[in-house]
C-alpha cells in the first residue's frame, strides 16, 4: 500500500472554483463565525422556545449552531495541518468538512426559517441571525470550494458517469440522480485510508470511555430536549456530524477498536445505559429511558428470528403480550383471576417467558416446516388473534381469564429484598424516581438479552442459522436439520419477548389489549418492531436498540407530526427499503446481501444492474 | 487401496422416480463399494442429477431403497448426511455471504452437537469443541489448498476454488461417500486435471467417490467403474474400456445410422475421391521424384 | 332467520367476497412469490373510488341500476391504478432483493394508503355510508338482498371470465408460462414485465368488484376494512392453494362458510358456550388455517407456483 500524504501531487479545485488558500480561509472564517454568532441574539422575543434573545449566551437552538461551527473550525484547522488535529481527517479528505457544513448550515437555517415561520415575519429576526445564516453559509461555500484530491474526483466523476449509464429511467431524471450520486461520491469515504499507527491499549480504551460518555451526553440531550424544532435541529446536525466522521474513516477506526476490546465496550456501554437516569432530574424522562429500553430488548429478540434466521415474524408483540399478562395475571393484582397468587419476580419472569415459549412453539411447529411466506400470514395472524382472544375473554363473550378490554389494572410494584421499585429512592444525592428503578432493572435484562444474543450467534447454532437464510437446501445438505434450527430461533425469540414483557407489565402499572396490534400510532406494536430491527440494522447488536430509540423517539417528540405519524412510517419504510435496505448500522453482510459492491478484495465498481444475470456453471 | 473383498457403501435398489406421467427414473439397481470412484455418465436429460437427488433424500423414491453401509437411508437430506452421504451441485451452492472458513465450519455441523444452551453457557466443552472445529476445518483448507483465504467471502473466490471449497464443505461432515454433480463443468484442462488429482486424493483418504460428468477423459481417467444412465434407465455398467467400446453408449451419445440413411454411401464416396486424389499426387510427385 | 340454509347462504356470499380478493393475491404470488401486503388497501381504496363516483360525480338519486355499474368503473379504476403504480414503483425496482425487502415495502404501503384515505377523504376517520341494494327476497326459508344477488352474479361472470381467459387467451397462456418458469418465459418471448402489471391489474379489477359488493351489502365503507379483509382472503388463497385461481375462489368459500357456521354454531358445543358470535369468528379462521397447514399444506387444489430454488 502506497503511503499517503495529505498533499497528493497538484489537487484540483473543488466544487466550486477558489483558489485554495481562499478556501481554506472561508471555511475557517466560516467556522467560527458560525460559533460565534450563537452567542448574539437572533430574536427580540422569547415566544420562539429556548429564549434567543439573549446577546452573549446562546440558548436553545443556538447551542447547536455553536456545536456545528466549532466542529467546523476543527476540520478547517485539520485541513491546515495542524499538528495534534491530523487524526481528524487521516486520509486528508474533504467529506466530512462539507458535512459538518451542511449540516451546522442546516440547523441554523431551519431555526432562523423556523422562528420566520413561527412568530409570522422576518422582521422578528434580529441582526444577529443574519449573521449566523450568512456566516454558515459562507462555510459551506469553503468547504465546497476546498481542493479536492485525487481520489475524489475521481469517484465522483465515476459515480455521475455510472449513474448516467442506469438504464430504464427518463433522462432527465437519470441527471438529476447521477449528480446526486456523483456528490454522494464527493464527500463519501474514501477508498484507501491510511491505517492509524498502533496506540497503547490503555490508550485505547481511554479512547473508548471518551467516545461513550460523549454518545451518553448526546443521547441525553435528545432525549432532554423539550420541544419539537430543537429535536428536529438536533437531528440535522447528528446526522450530518456522523456521516463526516464515516466519511473521515474515523467511525471505521473506532469499529476496529471496538472489536480488540469487546468485552470493555460492553461494559463501557452498560456503564453509560447505568449512568442515564442519574442524570435526569425528572422521572418523565427515565420513563422514556424504560421504554426505549423495553422496546429495544424486544426488537433486539425480534432481531434473532429476522435478522439471524431469516423468519418473517409478523406478529412478534403478541409473545410481548402474552409475557405481560401472564405477569399480570401472577402478581396479586385484585383485577387478576388468580389475585390471590403472587409470584416473586423470578417466578413471575419465568413464568411470561415459558408461557411466550409455548405459544411459540405451538405456532412455529406447524409453520415453520413450510415456505417462508406462510410464516408471515400466520404470525400476522396470531398477533390478530391474540388481541382478540384476550379481550373477548371477560367472562360474557369468552371465559373470564383476561378481563377483557379493561384489562388488569393495579398491577403491584416490585419489591427486592425490602427494595421498593414503586418508591424513590436517594442515592449519593441523586434521586432515582419510580421509573429509574425500573430502567435499572431492564439495563439487567438488556444485559442478559445481549448476551444471549452475542453468544448464539457466534457459535454453531448462530451459523446454521445464517446458513439456513442463506440457501436452506445447500444447509440441509450439510446436515442441518432445517425445522428444528428454526424452531430454535423462533421459540428463543418468544421467550425474550415474554422476559421483556413481564418487566413491561409492571412498568405500566396495567395491562390492556390496545397496544397489541400489527400496526399504530404508539409503540410497540409488530410493524414497528419489525421496522426498528429493519431500519436500525438487522443482524447487528446496537442496530435494532438505535432503531427502537428512533422510532420512539420521533413520535414521541415531533408532536405536531402526531396525526400524520403512521402515513409518514409507511412512506419512510418504503423509501428505506428503496435505498438502503441494510438499515443504518449495516451489518457487513446484509450490505453485500442487499448491494453488489463493497467486496474485500475487489475495488468497488457499479455493476450493470439491468443486465442479465450470468450463470457460470455448467449443463 | 481395493480390499479382497469389496464391502458396499452404497447400494441402491430398484430406485425408481416418477413425477405425475412422467418417468425420470426406472428401476436402476447400483452398487458403490469402499475405496471406489465410480462415475455415472449419460447425455442430458438421462436423469443423472434426479437420481442423485434420490440418493440424497431430496427426492423420495416412487420405488425402491437407497442404503448405506446397510441400513435403509430416511428421506431427509439431514439425515442422510448424518448418516454419512456428502455432495456438492451442479451449481455452486456456497454460502456467499460467509467466508471461507465458515463455509467449512457449516460443514462440520453434523458431526458437532453443542446446541443452543451449550453456546449460551460458554463452558469449557463449547471452547474446546469450537477450537476442534476450526481445527479441523483448517486441516480440511490446507488438503485442497485455500488455507491462505480462510477470512475471504466465498462470494469473491475465482471459480475453480469456489468448486475446490465446496468439495472441502462436503468432506467436513467426514463422510464414507462423496456426490460429486459435475465437479469440472466450466474449468479448463489445468483446473480439471488439478481436480482428477484431488479426487484421488480424496479416495486415498478412505472415501468412496461417486461423479456424475461429461467430460470423458476425466471420468474414464478417474473411474474403477462407469455407469451409463440413458432416458432413466441404467443402460450399461463396467470398466471405462468396456463402456467405451459399447455400442449402445455410442450410439446413446451420438446416435444410430438410419433406415437407408446415405452416410454409408457418402462415407465410400469420400474414400474413392480420396484414394484417387492419392493416386493422381503420387503420379505427379513421381514425376518429380522424391 | 337463523336457520341452517341462511347460515349457509351468509356463508357462501362472505366467502364469494374473500374469493374475489383471493384472487389478487394468489395470481400475484404465484408469478412473483410476493405477498402483496397492501392488496387489502387496494381493496378499500376501490371501494373509496366507487363512493366518490356516487356521491362526488353523479347527481343526487340516480338510479342504482345506472349508479353501480359507474361506481364499478370508478372504483376499478382506482384499484387498478394503485396496484399498477405499486408494481411499478415499489416492488418492482425490489425484484431481486431478497424476500425481506418487498415485503416490508408492502407493509409501509399499506400503511401509507389507509393513512392517505384517513387524513385526506372527507369525513373518513369514520366509516362512511355506502349505497346500499337493501330490496329483500325471500327464497324458501332464506332471506338474500339484492346485493347478495349483485355479489353472486359478478362473482360467477368474473370467475368464468377469468378462466377462460387464462386457459384459451395468449396472454392467458402467457400468465401460465410466466408462474411456472419467468426465465424460460422470457427466452420463449414472453414480456414478463407487463404479464406481471396484468396481473396486479387484474388482482385490483376484482378486488374493487368486491369492494363495491361489499359496500352495497353492509352500507358502509371505513379505511380500516382492508386489513381484515385482506387477512383473511389471504388465508382463503392459502387454503385453496397458492397461485392456484379455482383454489382461491374455493378457498373463499370455505373458509366464509367454516366461520359463519362457526360463529353461529360454536356455543352449542358443550364447553365452549362463550367462545360463539362474530367476535370470535376471525380466531376461528385462523385456527383453520393452522389446521390446513398442517394437513395439507399445499392447500385444498395443490399449490401453482414457481420454483425458485
Amino acid at each position: 500500500m502506497t503511503d499517503l500524504t495529505k498533499t497528493t501531487t497538484a489537487p484540483e479545485p473543488g466544487l466550486i472554483p477558489l483558489p485554495a488558500a481562499a478556501a481554506r480561509a472561508l471555511t475557517l472564517v466560516g467556522g467560527i463565525a458560525t460559533a460565534a454568532s450563537a452567542f448574539l441574539a437572533w430574536t427580540w422575543t422569547s415566544e420562539f422556545p429556548g429564549d434567543l434573545t439573549i446577546t452573549g449566551y446562546p440558548g436553545g437552538l443556538q447551542w447547536l449552531t455553536f456545536t456545528g461551527g466549532l466542529l467546523i473550525t476543527l476540520f478547517a484547522l485539520s485541513g491546515y495541518g495542524i499538528r495534534g488535529l491530523g487524526w481528524l481527517l487521516p486520509a486528508g479528505n474533504n467529506g466530512p468538512t462539507v458535512l459538518t457544513a451542511l449540516g451546522a448550515f442546516g440547523t441554523t437555517w431551519f431555526t432562523v426559517i423556523a422562528i420566520a415561520v413561527n412568530l409570522d415575519g422576518l422582521v422578528n429576526l434580529e441582526p444577529g441571525a443574519y449573521v449566523a445564516a450568512v456566516a454558515s453559509l459562507l462555510a459551506v461555500i469553503g468547504a465546497f470550494a476546498l481542493p479536492a484530491g485525487a481520489d475524489e474526483t475521481h469517484n465522483a466523476k465515476a459515480a455521475f458517469a455510472a449513474g448516467l449509464r442506469k438504464g430504464g429511467i427518463p433522462s432527465n431524471t437519470r441527471i438529476v440522480i447521477a449528480t446526486f450520486k456523483g456528490l454522494a461520491a464527493y464527500i463519501g469515504k474514501p477508498d484507501r485510508i491510511p491505517a492509524p499507527g498502533a496506540l497503547a491499549p490503555w490508550v485505547e480504551r481511554a479512547v473508548i470511555t471518551v467516545v461513550t460518555a460523549v454518545g451518553l451526553g448526546v443521547f441525553t440531550y435528545g432525549i432532554d430536549t423539550e420541544y419539537g424544532e430543537l429535536f428536529i435541529g438536533y437531528l440535522i446536525l447528528v446526522v450530518f456530524a456522523m456521516w463526516a466522521l464515516h466519511s473521515a474513516g474515523l467511525t471505521d477506526r473506532f469499529s476496529r477498536l471496538v472489536a480488540h476490546h469487546r468485552g470493555f465496550t460492553l461494559a463501557m456501554g452498560f456503564a453509560a445505559a447505568i449512568a442515564f437516569p442519574f442524570t435526569q432530574t425528572d422521572d418523565h424522562y427515565a420513563n422514556i429511558g424504560v421504554n426505549i429500553l423495553i422496546f429495544g430488548t424486544v426488537a433486539l429478540g425480534l432481531n434473532i428470528v429476522v435478522g439471524l434466521a431469516g423468519l418473517l415474524d409478523l406478529g412478534y408483540v403478541a409473545f410481548l403480550g402474552v409475557g405481560a399478562y401472564t405477569a399480570a395475571l401472577v402478581s396479586g393484582s385484585e383485577f387478576s383471576r388468580f389475585s390471590g397468587v403472587q409470584f416473586p419476580f423470578w417466578a413471575a419472569a419465568l413464568s411470561g417467558a415459558a408461557a411466550s415459549l409455548i405459544f411459540g412453539v405451538l405456532i412455529g411447529a406447524p409453520t415453520l416446516r413450510l415456505r417462508g411466506d406462510y410464516l408471515a400470514i400466520v404470525t400476522l395472524g396470531f398477533g390478530e388473534i391474540f388481541r382478540i382472544a384476550v379481550n373477548n375473554m371477560d367472562g360474557v363473550s369468552g371465559p373470564d381469564i383476561t378481563n377483557g378490554p379493561n384489562g388488569i389494572p393495579s398491577i403491584p410494584d416490585l419489591d427486592f429484598f425490602g427494595f421498593k421499585f414503586g418508591e424513590a429512592h436517594d442515592i449519593g444525592g441523586f434521586t432515582l424516581g419510580r421509573f429509574a428503578n425500573y430502567y435499572l432493572l431492564m439495563v439487567l435484562i438488556m444485559a442478559i438479552v445481549v448476551l444471549v444474543y452475542t453468544r448464539a450467534a457466534d457459535s454453531r447454532i448462530g451459523r446454521s442459522w445464517i446458513a439456513i437464510r442463506e440457501d436452506e437446501t445447500a444447509a440441509t445438505a450439510m446436515g442441518i436439520n432445517g425445522f428444528r434450527v428454526k424452531l430454535i430461533a423462533f421459540a428463543l425469540g418468544a421467550s425474550l419477548a415474554g422476559l421483556a414483557g413481564t418487566v413491561s407489565a409492571h412498568v405500566t402499572y396495567s395491562v390492556v389489549p390496545t397496544p397489541y396490534q400489527f400496526a399504530g400510532s404508539t409503540p410497540p406494536n409488530s410493524a414497528f418492531l419489525l421496522a426498528a430491527v429493519v431500519l436500525g440494522g438487522m443482524g447487528t447488536v446496537a442496530g435494532p436498540l438505535l432503531g427502537a430509540a428512533l422510532l420512539y423517539l420521533l413520535p414521541e417528540k415531533l408532536v405536531f407530526l402526531q396525526d400524520k405519524s403512521l402515513l409518514a412510517f409507511g412512506i419512510a419504510l418504503i423509501i428505506l427499503m428503496r435505498f438502503r435496505p441494510e438499515g443504518i448500522i449495516a451489518n457487513r453482510r446484509n450490505q453485500l446481501e442487499f448491494h453488489e459492491t463493497g467486496q474485500l478484495d475487489v475495488p468497488d465498481t457499479e455493476t450493470l444492474a439491468d443486465d442479465p444475470a450470468v450463470t457460470k456453471a455448467g449443463a | 487401496m481395493t480390499t479382497s473383498t469389496p464391502t458396499p457403501v452404497l447400494e441402491a435398489r430398484n430406485v425408481t422416480m416418477r413425477f405425475g406421467g412422467l418417468t425420470a427414473v426406472r428401476s436402476v439397481d447400483f452398487t458403490v463399494n469402499s475405496g471406489e470412484i465410480v462415475g455415472l455418465i449419460g447425455p442430458n436429460g438421462a436423469g443423472k442429477t434426479t437420481f442423485f437427488n434420490c440418493l440424497t433424500g431430496l427426492y423420495v423414491p416412487t420405488e425402491g431403497t437407497v442404503s448405506y453401509k446397510g441400513t435403509v437411508l430416511p428421506p431427509k437430506p439431514h439425515l442422510v448426511t448424518q448418516a454419512g452421504i456428502a455432495r456438492t451441485f451442479q451449481n455452486i451452492r456456497l454460502f456467499a455471504n460467509m467466508t471461507v472458513l465458515e463455509n467449512v465450519l457449516v460443514g462440520r455441523h453434523t458431526r458437532t452437537k453443542e446446541g443452543l444452551w451449550s453456546a449460551l453457557l460458554r463452558g469449557p466443552g463449547f471452547k474446546k469443541a469450537e477450537k476442534a472445529s476450526e481445527e479441523r476445518a483448517m486441516e480440511l483448507l490446507e488438503f485442497i489448498g485455500l488455507a491462505h483465504k480462510r477470512d475471504h467471502l466465498s462470494r469473491n473466490l475465482p471459480y475453480g476454488e469456489q468448486r475446490k471449497l465446496e468439495i472441502a464443505r462436503a468432506m467436513a461432515s467426514e463422510p464414507g461417500l462423496l456426490l460429486l454433480d459435475e465437479p469440472t463443468a466450466g474449468m479448463n484442462p489445468q483446473e480439471t486435471r488439478a481436480t482428477e488429482d484431488l479426487v484421488f486424493a480424496i479416495r486415498d483418504k478412505g472415501i468412496a467417490v461417486l461423479l456424475i460428468e461429461h467430460d470423458m477423459r476425466f471420468v474414464f481417467n478417474l473411474s474403477d467403474r462407469v455407469a451409463v444412465l440413458v432416458q432413466g434407465e441404467k443402460l450399461v455398467e463396467g470398466t471405462s474400456e468396456v463402456v467405451q467400446a459399447d455400442e449402445r453408449v455410442i450410439a446413446a451419445y451420438l446416435g444410430e445410422p438410419f433406415e437407408g440413411d446415405p452416410g454409408q454411401a457418402e462415407a465410400a464416396e469420400v474414400e474413392a475421391a480420396e484414394a484417387a486424389a492419392d493416386a493422381a499426387s503420387t503420379t505427379s510427385t513421381k514425376g518429380e521424384g522424391q | 332467520m337463523n336457520t341452517l340454509p341462511q347460515q349457509l347462504a351468509n356463508g357462501l356470499l362472505l366467502g364469494s367476497m374473500y374469493g374475489l380478493i383471493a384472487i389478487g393475491y394468489t395470481m400475484v404470488y404465484g408469478i412473483v412469490q410476493l405477498i402483496n401486503f397492501a392488496h387489502g388497501e387496494i381493496f378499500m381504496t376501490g371501494a373509496f373510488g366507487a363512493l366518490t363516483v356516487y356521491f362526488y360525480v353523479l347527481p343526487d338519486n340516480t338510479a342504482m341500476i345506472i349508479a353501480v355499474p359507474l361506481m364499478l368503473i370508478g372504483g376499478a379504476l382506482v384499484a387498478i391504478l394503485i396496484a399498477v403504480g405499486a408494481e411499478r414503483f415499489a416492488y418492482r425496482p425490489l425484484r431481486g432483493a431478497p424476500r425481506l425487502a418487498p415485503l416490508i415495502t408492502a407493509i409501509g404501503l399499506s400503511l401509507a394508503l389507509q393513512e392517505v384515505v384517513r387524513n385526506f377523504y372527507p369525513d373518513a376517520d369514520r366509516a362512511r355510508a355506502f349505497p346500499g341494494l337493501d330490496a329483500t327476497h325471500d327464497i324458501g326459508s332464506v332471506t338474500i338482498k339484492d346485493a347478495d344477488i349483485f355479489l353472486i352474479v359478478a362473482a360467477i361472470v368474473c370467475m368464468s371470465g377469468l378462466a377462460f381467459f387464462v386457459r384459451r387467451s395468449r396472454t392467458g397462456r402467457a400468465m401460465q408460462a410466466t408462474a411456472q418458469d419467468p426465465d424460460t418465459a422470457q427466452l420463449m418471448g414472453i414480456d414478463t414485465n407487463r404479464i406481471i402489471v396484468i396481473a396486479f391489474a387484474i388482482g385490483g379489477f376484482f378486488a374493487a368488484v368486491a369492494a363495491v359488493a361489499y359496500g352495497l351489502k353492509y352500507g358502509n365503507v371505513d379505511y380500516r376494512m382492508g386489513f381484515l379483509m385482506g387477512l383473511k382472503a389471504f388465508t382463503a388463497a392459502v387454503l385453496g392453494g397458492i397461485g392456484n385461481i379455482y383454489g382461491a375462489m374455493l378457498g373463499g368459500i370455505v373458509l366464509g362458510v367454516a366461520e359463519t357456521l362457526a360463529s353461529a354454531y360454536i356455543d352449542g358445543i358443550p364447553g365452549m358456550q362463550q367462545l360463539g358470535g362474530q367476535g370470535w369468528a376471525n380466531v376461528w379462521a385462523f385456527c383453520l388455517l393452522i389446521i390446513v397447514l398442517l394437513v395439507r399444506p399445499q392447500g385444498l387444489l395443490g399449490e401453482r407456483v414457481a420454483d425458485r430454488a
